[in-house]
Parts: structure tokens; sequence; C-alpha cells
């Protein structure tokens, strides 16, 4: 008897997924959050699981657990007061930031204030140049003046991140050991120990998030370790990483910033895994939950990766799992301009008050009253019955709009759905053309509280002609913890010719990172299982100012073969911009590694095949394309491997309800997800 | 044709942006040269069938063009079909490019027989030929010397390309590479904005497609309509200058009379300097709606209404009278490469004028200077001659109705980025000493104007070259309002603090020799409101931040600060001793404009206007500079206009006796 369980805690619920691995049996459930006590739901969770399924604690083993404590941390800025130490001359460095801001278009637009106060950052005499070398040594007093400055100002922890430590980090290591001598009370962390890469912007900005987070980070992870030791959870906890892997607690307690995205990160991880095994290894994933809603590309069954995520108002430099934010989510509110044109967003209700319909103090219409008004929601229990629909407060809300835009309550209701889905068109379209990719080549898979709800009509808008509804898309982000890899990212900035001269310095830097991550991942997270490597490369032609990601063998490296470094880049070139120099200098600017340790993936149970149409509960009343119809009631218990259906019709589970309009049909596959296909396109 | 619903207006404008957004992405994406890369110097727009802009992206790009139409261009072309791509970077054929680097490119959309829009946009060349490198110079004097130039013409007919075309632009300039990689990445671009329009014809059908278009439009306008309805009626007056009109000129001016009037306004830019024997002249054809003319406009537009719509419908409410010959409607072939420096006066003209009108809510001027900073040097290990872009050095934001203006960018600098520290030392052999905030910079007011930033840097090899474009507001601070004081001027010296040390000024290009040091800072934004009333717990807090020291705390706020803390009683007595009785002017210019317009009064200029809009175009700038060295110096017996024109006829026989115009 074994159980896996993975834990993702979300705005208003934590989510849990407990797969019984004796009979893979895949076992959810969902608890409402405490705020006042962050860590108690997972101790009532797992009570719940102890009572309901019989799990014994003894034998969990394995515990991932996604957190928003630290995202939550710098959203609501309730972080730790830090000191900065930089480079004299360079203090004003994460003000400045890279100059451009957004909404650039009117006279006030400004740069969110910098999470370290000019007053806390100490210019501090030294200098690396960009060989390495060393020019200036550190001023040894002038860090102990900062310490004791950082120290009378309120600072509980310092940053360090000096000009050029990508190349040479000895001085921001100098700075901190005297730092940790002269101010014991004082945590510290360096830029370069945190994700050393070119850019002092970037990089001093990620290590600050690290310390920003770190004391409520450590603190969470702590009791959190000790609830469940107390609970009698024999598994040593692991939780998820912003690049879809999972670590440790005890790493997470000083590698904070690598938690960060964790939450959208999971959920991409449960998609992809989930569009694997059902043969879809192309998705546009949708996760819309009551107050976010974000796409993601699954390629060949994996997810993408990037840098420069957005974490509250800072960006995040190290590679995460690339998620785009179209929107607010279920809670955004519609309201009517003076000239009588339909605006969605980007107010936003949240998840307090919430829509109207909740009954919890919300009193203007949102998307979710948009979907009360036309009947879609409400035939059952909502959100595992925690949620009590009031459809009259829906009709209010929606018809002081209709009245504004003399319209009738339906057809406005109508109105702010189509509204609200050619707004998320819009950020799709940016995402679609950043990757250069085209929809109808996806399926989209939406998944969240409210995703089910809109994915088939973003889809219609998109001309995607293919929509997957896993079975619990609640909780898919949990199921990614579960399924997640231990895995960790490294990073050289080498800044290296591609000729024969660095074929032995890039041999030694791949051999450098490789044994850090052997280390890693043997050492730090005791993994004894098998270990994958990829190594990847930023390069460049010489002089061109920015990099594209080349996939490299370890073997190139080893063995110095420069050339067939030269070629992967010229054919990445060419791939990107349909043309390559191949006989322009090229330079390698960042050498990457990624190691992931395999978790066996649990191989859910096929459901046996039975033919014909699935059975509706009842029709119900929708307002739906301009008229109102009788559409059929499903509920998704009842669906089983082989079922056909076809829209419009509405399916009712437990954690979200599935919105399917005309022109979709489909059937269940063996794995209980619903497959759907706009005929218009399919025939 | 049915009519289009507004709830159907709505989303068919998310699909026009969204299409337009796709193609930004597309181009960033593959787009090949760093000034695509880094500065985003490109635009994407989706026009009507008449060329008219009607959406374009929020995310990417530059902020110029959402009021741009291509009707002239568009027009020099006689048949269009499915396939074409059309192209031209002459400023003075139809007035869509307005200097020779900036390649404009449309593509008309055909339903059927018929065009139901273009996908157009824009992209900055880093060079285009010429008589210097990246074509740019203030000191040109004819566009010829400003690079290749090509008139409206196909570079692609039904979707075959002319290479020969190619071949003759490739030929004359110097990154061959370059142009190639952006021209294929903005031909990517247009085929992706062809699709999507494509796409929304199948969807809403052509006619609908047409109509939300021309509805789209309307709605711009109304916005702008409810805006102009928000301003009192009234008739402003503001005038703005570039420090000079050419190299070590005269001053440049440029004037601004708006009318309001219930939903519409008027802007007479008569008063405006005569075109320049420089490259700093506007090229806009006198089109009464010229988008480079009302760029501040939609700044203003977004400021008064986040939620504006950006599409040429922006521009119906407002009218531009240019008068010909002048820096902002030069004939050909007036120079115009460097226009970017004027335009950045006239968006501060046009800050200026709306802030007479609506005080209350329009900030101080921002900094309104961005020296674009490149360096040809040699690497003296690998003896490798390196050009590189340093940086923009780009100054703050005007202090806010609600806030201090933003630190080192914002307003209508907020749109460029920086390259960082590290990737300049890794690519071009120079050391940078400092980048950073420039302390009491920011003009002093109960809102303080954002600071100015500051590079120094340090190079190595000999001849190494410097180029510092845009370099302006050394002279003529941004100014403050409401009481708020001027912005620090900017500077640019070389080797300061040393016995080699040598004011640089707006000089834009020099040669250092090894081991000296450039330091540079922008201007910073103006302030907004009575410096004496700002909280000294606010000041106190500048001083803790370094942003304004001890003594201009003093002296410019009345706080005095001892030991790190405000001494209340001493405050309170020198914010006193301080205070001046009656209202401040509403503008607050700073010691050298003010000094300029003790001698350049209202009515000098006035008569200036009328004399030189009376003579030859070719003689209106050389007959504006013996004036202004006739001009007698601060103390020396005043003279007026007529009496220093007689003795420039005087002197030169040759000149023509002007042309009577009573008025202008």
């Amino acid at each position: 008897m074994s159980w896996r369980i993975g834990v993702d805690i979300g705005g208003t619920f934590i989510d849990f997924c407990a797969l019984d691995e004796s009979t893979r049996e895949l076992h959810t459930l969902k608890v409402l959050t405490t705020p006042a006590e962050p860590g108690r739901e997972v101790m009532d969770g797992i009570a719940l699981l102890q009572q309901r399924y019989g799990m014994d604690p003894a034998e969990v083993t394995a515990f991932v657990h996604g957190t928003t404590v630290g995202i939550n941390t710098v959203i609501q800025r309730k972080g730790a007061d830090l000191a900065l130490l930089t480079t004299a001359g360079f203090e004003d460095v994460i003000e400045l930031a890279r100059l451009r801001m957004p909404d650039m278009h009117g006279l006030f637009c400004a740069r969110p204030d910098p999470l370290i106060p000019r007053d806390r950052i100490f210019g501090i005499p030294g200098r690396v140049m960009s060989d390495g070398s060393v020019q200036t040594p550190v001023n040894a007093a002038a860090v102990r003046n900062a310490a004791d400055a950082a120290r009378a100002r309120g600072a509980v922890g310092v940053i360090v991140a000096f000009i050029n430590a990508y190349r040479n980090p000895a001085q921001e290591a100098e700075a901190a050991a005297i730092l940790r001598e002269a101010a014991p009370d004082l945590f510290v962390f360096t830029s370069a120990e945190i994700w050393p890469v070119i850019r002092e912007y970037e990089r001093t900005t990620t290590a600050i998030l690290n310390g920003y987070v770190h004391p409520r980070v450590g603190n969470y992870l702590t009791s959190l370790e000790n609830a469940l030791r107390q609970q009698g959870v024999a598994a040593r906890p692991m939780v998820t990483k912003s690049n879809g892997g999972v670590m440790s607690t005890e790493l997470g307690k000083t590698n904070c910033v690598n938690m960060l995205l964790s939450g959208t990160a999971s959920g991409v991880i449960g998609a992809a895994f989930l569009a694997r095994q059902a043969n879809t290894p192309n998705a546009l994933t949708l996760d819309i939950g009551g107050t976010s809603a974000d796409v993601a590309l699954v390629m060949d069954g994996q997810p993408q990766f990037g840098s420069g995520e957005k974490v509250g108002e800072f960006p995040l430099f190290i590679p995460s799992v690339s998620v785009t934010s179209i929107g607010d989510g279920g809670g955004s509110i519609a309201t009517v301009d003076n000239f009588g044109v339909l605006k969605v967003g980007p107010e936003s209700a949240g998840s307090t008050p919430g829509p109207a319909c909740y009954g919890r103090g919300g009193n203007r219409a949102t998307i979710t009253d948009a979907m009360a008004v036309c009947g879609f929601l409400g035939h059952t229990p909502l959100a595992y019955s925690s949620v009590t629909m009031d459809r009259a407060k829906a009709e209010a809300v929606v018809g002081a709009l209709a009245n504004a835009m003399g319209l009738g309550l339906q057809e406005t209701a109508e109105a702010i759905i189509r509204v609200t889905i050619s707004n998320m068109f819009v950020e799709v379209n940016k995402l679609i053309g950043r990757y250069g990719v085209d929809p109808a080549d996806f399926a989209l898979m939406p998944f969240g509280g409210a995703g089910p709800m809109l994915g088939c009509l973003l889809a219609r808008e998109l001309g995607m002609a293919r929509v997957m509804i896993p079975r619990r898309p609640g909780v898919v982000s949990a199921l990614g913890g579960l399924i997640a890899e231990v895995k960790n990212d490294f990073v050289a900035t080498v800044l290296l010719p591609i000729d024969a001269e660095s074929g032995v310095a890039l041999a030694i830097a791949a051999a450098g990172l490789r044994q850090r991550a052997e280390s890693w991942l043997r050492e730090e997270q005791q993994f004894d299982g098998t270990a994958t490597l990829s190594v990847l490369a930023d390069m460049s032609y010489l002089g061109q100012s920015f990099e594209i990601g080349v996939r490299l063998e370890e073997a190139w490296l080893a063995q110095g073969d420069m050339a067939a470094i030269a070629t992967a880049f010229h054919d990445q070139h060419a791939a990107i911009y349909d043309f390559a120099d191949r006989s322009a200098a090229v330079q390698l600017v960042n050498l990457r590694l990624v190691i992931a340790g395999a978790t066996e993936p649990p191989d859910f149970p096929r459901l046996p095949r039975v033919e014909g149409a699935a059975k509706p509960l009842r029709d119900v009343e929708v307002w739906h394309d301009g008229a109102l119809r009788q559409v059929p009631l499903y509920l998704r218990e009842d669906m089983r491997h082989g079922h056909t259906l076809s829209g419009p019709a509405i399916v009712a589970q437990e954690d979200t309800t599935v919105c399917i309009p005309a022109g979709f049909a489909g059937d269940v596959d063996a794995l209980g997800n619903i497959h759907l296909r706009w005929r218009e396109q399919a025939a | 044709m049915s009519s289009i619903d507004k709830v159907t207006l709505q989303i068919m404008g998310n699909h026009l942006r969204a299409a337009a957004e796709n193609m930004a992405y597309t181009l960033y994406r593959t787009a090949y040269s760093t000034f695509v890369k880094e500065t985003e110097d490109f635009t994407t727009q989706i026009t009507d069938a008449s060329g008219v802009c009607v959406a374009v992206p929020m995310d990417l790009g530059a902020t110029w063009y959402p009021g741009i139409t291509y009707g002239r261009a568009m027009a020099m072309i006689k048949d269009y079909e499915p396939g074409d791509i059309c192209f031209t970077n002459d400023p003075y054929s139809g007035f869509v490019a307005t200097h020779v680097p900036d390649v404009h490119m449309w593509k008309p959309v055909f339903h059927g027989d018929d065009i139901v829009g273009f996908a157009c946009g824009h992209i900055h060349n880093t060079d285009m030929g010429g008589a210097v490198p990246a074509s740019l110079s203030r000191a040109l004097t004819e566009v010829h010397q400003e690079g290749v130039r090509f008139p409206p013409m196909k570079l692609y007919r039904a979707g075959k390309i002319n290479d020969e075309l190619v071949d003759v632009m490739m030929l004359n300039v110097r990154k061959p590479d370059q142009n190639r990689g952006d021209l294929r990445a903005f031909v990517g671009a247009l085929n992706t904005g062809e699709r999507k329009l494509r796409d929304m014809v199948a969807k809403f059908g052509a006619p609908q497609v047409t109509q939300g278009m021309a509805m789209l439009l309307d709605y711009a306008e109304h916005q702008a309509r409810d805006v102009l309805r928000s301003i009192p009626d009234g008739e402003y007056f503001f005038s703005d200058y570039a420090d000079e009109d050419s190299v070590n000129g005269n001053p440049c001016r440029v004037a601004l009379t708006l009318t309001i009037k219930g939903d519409a306004a008027i802007l007479d830019f008569t008063g405006s300097d005569p075109q320049l024997t420089s490259a700093l002249n506007v090229p806009t054809g006198g089109d009464p709606h010229h988008t480079l003319l009302l760029v501040g406009v939609y700044y203003v537009l977004c400021t008064l209404n986040p939620q504006i719509t950006l599409n040429a419908g922006l521009t119906r409410p407002f009218t531009c009278i240019v008068p010909e010959g002048t820096v902002l409607n030069p004939h050909s072939p007036a120079a115009v490469g460097m226009r970017s420096l004027t335009c950045a006066r006239l968006r501060s003209l046009i800050f200026g004028v709306f802030g007479l009108a609506v005080p209350e809510r329009m900030p101080a001027a921002p900094a309104g200077s961005s020296s674009i900073i490149n360096v040809m040097t040699t690497d003296n290990r690998t003896h490798r001659t390196v050009l590189a872009a340093v940086n923009p050095i780009v100054g703050g934001a005007g202090g806010m109705p609600h806030r201090d203006g933003t630190n080192g960018s914002g307003a209508d600098g907020a749109y460029l980025k920086n390259t960082p520290v590290e990737i300049t030392e890794a690519e071009v052999p120079i050391q940078i000493l400092r980048y950073g905030l420039m302390p009491d910079s920011g003009g002093a007011g109960l809102h303080r104007g954002g600071l100015a930033t500051a590079l120094d840097f340090r190079v190595s090899a000999p001849h190494t070259r410097i180029t510092a474009r845009n370099r302006d507001r050394s002279r003529f601070r941004p100014w403050g309002i409401l009481g708020g004081k001027a912005g620090g001027p900017s500077d640019m010296v070389l080797n300061p603090g040393t016995a080699r040390e040598k004011p640089l000024g707006n000089t834009d290009t020099f040669t250092c020799e090894p081991g000296d040091v450039i330091h540079i800072h922008s201007p910073g934004g103006g302030g907004r409101g009575n410096p004496l009333d700002r909280d000294p717990a606010r000041v106190l807090l500048d001083v803790a931040r370094g942003y304004v020291s001890v003594a201009a705390a003093a002296e410019s706020y009345g706080v005095v600060i001892q030991d790190g803390a405000v001494d209340t009683a001493a405050t309170a007595a020198k914010r006193a001793s301080l205070r001046v009785a009656g209202d401040a002017p509403h503008f607050a210019f700073g010691p050298e404009r003010d000094a300029h317009d003790a001698l350049w009064t209202a009515e000098i200029y006035h008569d200036l206007t009328v004399l030189l809009a009376g003579l030859p175009v070719h003689w209106r700038f050389f007959v504006k500079g013996k004036l202004f060295e006739l001009m007698p110096r601060t103390g020396e017996p005043r003279a007026t206009l007529a009496e220093l024109f007689a003795k420039v006829q005087a002197e030169y026989s040759d000149v023509p006796a002007p042309r009577r115009l009573e008025s202008v």
C-alpha cells in the first residue's frame, strides 16, 4: 500500500489529489482555504483523506505541495525589509530597471515602487571587469558601514548584487562573508548564488525577490514540515517549482524564488501530462479561476519555458513554465460607457466580494453573473457545494446594464460573454504571434473552476477545431505536482566565440554545470532514480544584442565539436528567421543545464467502453446564440467511455460546469476526458 | 447592409486590435536588428480601404502613429492586386515616412475585387546610406544627404518580389544584412495582418467589417470630442524652444495657438521658426491632421481618458494650421533626419498649451530630451572596430497632479529601453563608471519633477568616436508649472573635475583619447505646485534617498535638515523668508529662457514671424540668423525688429523686400 499526494492552494480553495497506488485510483478533494492559519487546511485535507478513503499517513510515499505564500507576499507587498549592496555608481539599478514602462501611452505612467527603497541601498567601492578580472578590491569598511546603516534602517536581510558578478562572483562572496561576520542577525543572499546570469537588473531583481519572500516562505514550510510530522506523514515533503519540477521543502526555504510561479506552472505540467495521455500532443491550455485567466502552449507534449515572467509587478528571470495572463477570470466586471459601448474588465470583483450571484456582497455584473443569467450555471451544487447560486441577484445586476444598453436581459448577458471572449481573443493572439503558431493546429484544454465554462466559446472564436475537457478540471494543478519531476536549472554565462580555442573552456563550463547538477540531485535532493540532463545554450551572431535558445548535445561540449554547435545555432536561426549566415562568427552567451530525476507517472485505469449517447439528467432552459433553447444537462459522473454528446449541452460536475455551444460534438475517452470537435471544420 | 450593434463594434474593435498586435509580435519575434529588438522603433497598423488607421497594438512598438493616414502615399500607386506589398521611405512623397531610415510598408487586403483594408507599419532601419553612418546628423542640409530614397512603389507585385529594387537598396546601405533581415520580418508581419483581416471578413462579412471600421473611427472621435468638451473654451498660446536650430545655432522656436470651441480644436502653429538649414525640420506637407503634429495630443487624450481608443478618429476634432516654409512644414529638399529632436519640442509645446487650458489635470514638462549614445572604438586586445549603442539617456516625467514625476524616464519617453551595463561592457571596450539618477535634477515642487539619469564612462582606445543624437535642453530647461520650478538642464562634459575638463553641451559628435571619461546627464522633469508646500517629511525622505541634497532641501524647499531630521523651527523661518506674495506665473522656465524672453519678446517674435513669412523660403533661415547676430545683448539699448532688418538689408543688398503681410 502506498499513496502519493498532490496539494495545490488557490485563491479560494485548496485542492487535493491522492493517488492510491494499489488501485491506481485518483481521489480528489477541495477544502476552503484558511487565510488566517496558512497550512491548517492541509491538515484538514489529510484528515478528510483518512476518513473518506482510508489513507494511512504512514503509507504516503510522496507529498508534493504547491503554495501561493511566496507570490502573495509579493503581490501584497508584505515581504521582508531588505537592504541592497550594489557596486558604487549603480545604486539606482532597481529603480531604473530597463526603463520602459507598461501603459506608455499616457503622461502618468510609472514603474512600480521598488521592493527596496533607495535609502536602504548602499554603493560599495570595488569592481570586477567584464572579463572577470578584479580592478578594485571590495571596500570592507564600506560593507561594515552598510551593515550598520541597514540594520539601523530596519533591514532584516541583505542582498548583494555587484556588476559583472555573473563572470566572477568572488567579490559578492567576500562582501557576504563580511556581512555574516559583522551582522550575523541579517540573512544574506548574493545575486550569483541565486541565478548567475548576465544583465544586472534582471539578476539583482531575481535575488531580491528571493530575499523578499524568504522569511515568510521559510516559516510556512517549517510549520508545514512539523504538521506533517505530527500527522505521521512519512514522506519527505516536496514543493513545486516555477520550472514545473519539484524540490525538497528544506531547499525551498532558501531557494524561495524558484517557487514563486509554481501554481500556474503545475497547472500546465498537469495539463501537459493529461494531453500526452490522451494522445493530444499539441494543446493550448486555458486555466480560469475566480481571479485569473491564463493560457499556455503545450507542443509535442511539452510545456514551453521562458524567463521574465511576472510575479505581481516584477519580472522574474529564472526559467519558468511560460504562461500568459489573458484576463482576470470569472470575477471581471462589465460596464457600459457613455457611448453605449460594453466593456468587460479590467476591474474585477475577485473572490471577495465575488460575483453578485454568489450572494457574498457583490453588486456589479461579472462574467459569472452573465453565465448564470443565460442559464448555464446553478442547476447542480457548485464547487463541491461550497457556493450557492442566487440567480435573482445576477439578473438584477445584469438588468441594470441591459437598461443602459436598451437590450433585453439575456441579450445583455450574452453580450457580456461575447465581449469577454473577444478580450481573451486579443491576448491569445499576442501569444500566437510570439510563438508563430496556428491555433488550428492545437486542441484547447480548459481547466480550473471557470475554464470549461468559457473554453468552447474561446475555441470557436480562435478557429480551433478541437477541445479536450479533462475528467477533473478543478484539480489539474494538484495533479501537476503529483507527477512533476525533481528538477533544477543551472546556468553559466560564458560569452565565448564558437571557435576551436573555446573548446576547452566550454567543456570545463559544461563539466562544472554537470557536477553542480549531479550534486544537487543526488546529495541535496537525495534522489537515486534515473536522471535526464538537457543542455541548452543562449547563442547569437557576434555583435547581435539578443540571443536565441539552442538545444545542444552534451557530447559536442565534451568533445569540443564546435562545428556541431555552430550548425545547431545556424539551423535554429534559420528556423526562426528563414535565413542563416553560416560564415558569420557565432558566440555562446549562456550555457544552461537542466537536470530532472524521473518520477513514475501514474497509470490511470482505462474504463470499459460502452456504446451510445450519454443520458442527460434533464433538459434546462438556456439563452444561447440569441435564442432561448431547451438544452440537455448531463452529470459528468454519469458519463462513460464511448458516450457521445453534442452541443448545445451542459455538463455539470462537482468542480466546474462545462458549457458546450451548438456546433461542437464529441465523445468520452477511456480516461474520462471529453473530446469535442467543431463540426463545420471537422467535416 | 445590416447595421452592426455596439456589442459587435466592441468585438470587432478587439479583433482589429488583435490583428495589429499579432503583426507587432510577429515582427518583434522575427526582426533582426537591435533597433527593432531593443528600441522597439517600429509600428504596425490596420487601416481601412482609404488608408486611415483603425487599430494599433498597445504593448509593442513606438507610440507615434495611431493617427496615421496612408491615403496620399497609397494614391501614388495606381493599381493594386492581391499579393502586392508597397513601400516608401521618402519624406516628401505622400508624407508617410518622416525621415529616410523609416521604411513604411502597406499591403492591400482583398475580398473579391474590393480592398477591405490594409496591413501597414514602419520600421526604423539602422542605416539607409547617405553622408553619415546611421544616416542621421543634425549637420546635414539636404534630404539627398540622408540616404537612398524610394517614392511609393511595389516591393512585391502579385506576390512576386522585385529583386532589382532590393539590390539597389542593399547596395546603398551600410548594414545590408540588418536591412534585409528586418525587411523579411516586416513582410511576414504584413502577411499576418492580411490573414487576420481575411479571417475577420470570413467571420463577420466584408460590409460589416467596413462598417465596423467606420464606426470605430467614429467611436474614437466621439471619445476625443468628449475630452475636448471637458476643457474650457478659449484661446491658449504657448511657445517652446529647442536650444539650437543648427550646429552651435540660435534657438529654434515652435509656437502654438490652441483654440478650443465646444468639441473641436484648432492648432495654429504660426509663429514657429522658418525651415532650417539643418536636419531638424519636420516634414508634414501641411496636412491638417498629420500624425507627427498630433503625437502630443494622443498623450494628452490618453492622460485625460486612459480608456481612449487609439485610431485616426482621434485626429478628426483637431485641425492643424502649419504655414509653408517653416520648420513644421518645410519645402523639399530640406533635411529632416533629426526631426525627432524637434518632435520632442512639439510634444512639450502641446503639453504646455493644454496645461494652460486644464492646469488641474496636466503635469509639468517631462525631461523631453532622450540622447542616444553611440560609441565607435577599437578593442585593444582584438584590434577589432566596435560600433555600438550604449544607452538612451532619458529624464524623468514632470510633477503630476497626484504624485511626483517618475524618476529616470516616463511620460513621452516611457517607451525607451536601456541596455544593461554588463551587456555593454561585454561587447564594447569601455568601462561604465556610473549609471543612475542625478541628484537635484528634478524640478522642485509640491510634486517634484522626476530625476535625470547620468552616465559616466571611460574609453581606452585612441580615435574613439562618440555620437550623441537628440542633444537638447542643455539651455532651455523643462518647465515647471503652478509654482513648481524648472527641471535641471542636460549637460555633457569630457573629463569632469580634471585639468582636461571640457564642456560639450549639445555637441553631438566628437573624438576622444584613451583614458577620457565622458559624463552626460539628461534634463530632469519640471516640478508642479509650490515646493514650499511640500510636506517636510517627504523632503526629508528625498534627502535620505539621495534625490535631493541637504542644501537644495533648504534653498528650494525651505526645509532645514540637521543630523538627518527636520529642524521644524528653522524650516518655518526659512519657508517664511522664501515665500513670495501673490500667485506664481503658470510656467517657471528657469533663468536661461527668462533671459531669452526678455530680449525676444512676444512682440518681436510676432514681427519676426510676419517678416520671415514675407520672404522667399530660401532667405528665411539666413535672415533669421543675421537678426539674431544683430540683436542687442542684455543691457545694451533695445532695437525694433524693423531697425534690425534695416541693418541686414544694408549689409546684404540682395535681400529681397519682404511681401507686406499685416497678419499671419
